[in-house]
């Protein structure tokens, strides 16, 4: 809709976060924006820290800032197939710079909807005053306070956890699978890895091939209990296999991706190795050899 | 599919077998055959469609192939399905069983076949066709520069080469 008149006057943001912890699921950046001059106002709708709240309450909450028109807020819903597959590229990026980046993300949305921020508190990811530093490098204009539990310090911060812990609940409770396997449900527990409810629906859903739906972050390291029992899968990007996709001489498994699914046999090493050896380059860049053994 | 450091396989280069590309009972069945940019340690069937969904993006890439994007393992795969050249199939063939008279898998041992020394037992028979192949990267954008798309200008040597030569040619 329209900019309202009171995002040109000096503006106040709080960003929070919900679902960093949980092996499934989306992770919710949320931020709730307002006029310094309405903070009064604000810090008598009583928002606490989401985490305190009832499910319900948080609910009501959120839907009662939704419709005053005092305040604004947005959120950045990052899927776990992409926090997966970002965490697991070939150079790795890691949860925090993935936080940062969101949070980044929402102050930019913000700032190019119009509104003059000049204010902007965030909870903390990782150290403080260097994520503090950051943030005011991207910004200059805008001044951050980023603290710990800055959630239950400030209640702008705290409407910012409803808006993200509202968002990351819906998202779950209405997740379509992308699987089409039968026997799956949406029993997930908390998502923490440690709550009984979320250990017994990654035990039901674990698959030797596929290892989970992607709902769940292959990226974190309580997935690799569940993966004992699979299919091994060796990457290039882990350094199992290297660029011509034959496995690293350390890890004594010597393959060729372009053999995979073509050769089921066994075979020498050697004869690996020293295959291209002496063959005209024309096939050794194409990967081509003749098999007489198959 | 391990690599054993046993010599004794070059005693086996030279040995002959065949493939029977249409077995004459078995209604040949067309499935997708997807490479992965991975090593997967396992033989044996999955319910592969159940569980990997390529997307199709809508963007062109390379060759005026349609990128198509899937995830693995919570990796990001990017991909094309690139189509047979004319005149050439793609046949899934499974190792041949000489002391049943069923086919034995390659796909559903469970575990890589031994090599055979036994040349007698090197047979081969087609399970499926494939019409198409999807090849996947890891975080990069598919190419006509893969080296698994590379490997299809092998057919236009072999054309070359093998086709007949006219005395008019050769002068």
């Amino acid at each position: 809709g329209a900019l309202p008149k009171w995002a040109l006057e000096p503006c106040m943001m709080g960003i929070d976060e919900a679902g960093r912890g949980p092996v499934l699921g989306p992770m919710v950046y949320g931020c709730l924006y307002c006029a310094v001059s309405f903070q009064k106002t604000l810090a008598s709708l009583e928002f606490a820290d989401s985490k305190t709240l009832k499910e319900e309450k948080r609910e009501e909450l959120f839907e009662s800032l939704k419709a005053n028109e005092s305040i604004g807020w947005s959120v950045d819903v990052i899927d776990p197939r992409e926090l997966s597959a970002k965490m697991l590229k070939k150079s790795k990026i890691n949860l925090n710079e993935i936080s940062h980046e969101s949070a980044m993300g929402l102050v930019t949305r913000v700032l190019n909807m119009g509104v003059l921020l000049t204010q902007v508190f965030v909870d903390t990811v990782g150290d403080a005053d260097k994520y503090c530093t950051k943030l005011s490098e991207r910004f200059p204009s805008i001044k951050f306070v980023v603290a710990k539990k800055a959630d239950s310090l400030y209640p702008v911060v705290s409407g910012a956890s409803i808006v993200a812990k509202v968002t990351r609940d819906r998202a779950l409770r209405n997740w379509t699978f992308d699987e089409s396997a039968e026997n799956m449900h949406r029993n997930f527990g908390s998502g923490y890895p440690g709550d009984p409810e979320t250990k017994a629906w990654l035990e039901h859903h674990k698959h030797s091939i596929f290892g989970f739906p992607t709902l769940v972050r292959f990226s974190w390291g309580t997935c690799t209990t569940y993966f004992k029992d699979g299919a091994e899968v060796l990457w290039e990007a882990d350094g199992a296999l290297d660029e011509e996709g034959t496995a690293n001489k350390n890890g004594k498994r010597q393959l060729k991706l372009s053999n995979l699914g073509f050769t089921g046999g066994k075979r020498n090493s050697e004869e690996i190795e020293s295959s291209s050896k002496g063959r005209c380059k024309f096939f050794q860049s194409r990967k081509l050899e003749q098999l007489v053994q198959f | 599919m391990e690599s054993n450091n046993g010599g004794g396989s070059a005693a086996l280069i030279g040995s002959s077998g065949t493939v029977i590309l249409s077995p004459p009972q078995q209604q040949q069945q067309t499935v997708d055959v997807h490479q992965l940019p991975c090593c997967i340690k396992s033989n044996g069937p999955s319910d592969v469609s159940n569980y990997f969904k390529p997307k199709s993006s809508g963007i062109e890439v390379d060759g005026g192939l349609e990128l198509k994007e899937a995830f693995y393992r919570g990796r990001n795969l990017q991909g094309f399905t690139v189509p047979l050249p004319e005149g050439y199939s793609g046949f899934i063939i499974g190792k041949k069983n000489s002391n049943k008279d069923k086919t034995k898998k390659t796909a559903g041992t469970g575990k890589a076949p031994e090599i055979s020394s036994n040349s007698s037992e090197n047979h081969w028979e087609t399970l499926a066709k494939c019409g198409n192949m999807t090849f996947w990267n890891h975080d990069s954008l598919p190419s006509q520069d893969d080296a698994s798309m590379r490997v299809f200008h092998w057919f236009a040597v072999a054309k070359a080469l093998h086709e007949p030569v006219s005395a008019e040619e050769l002068t």
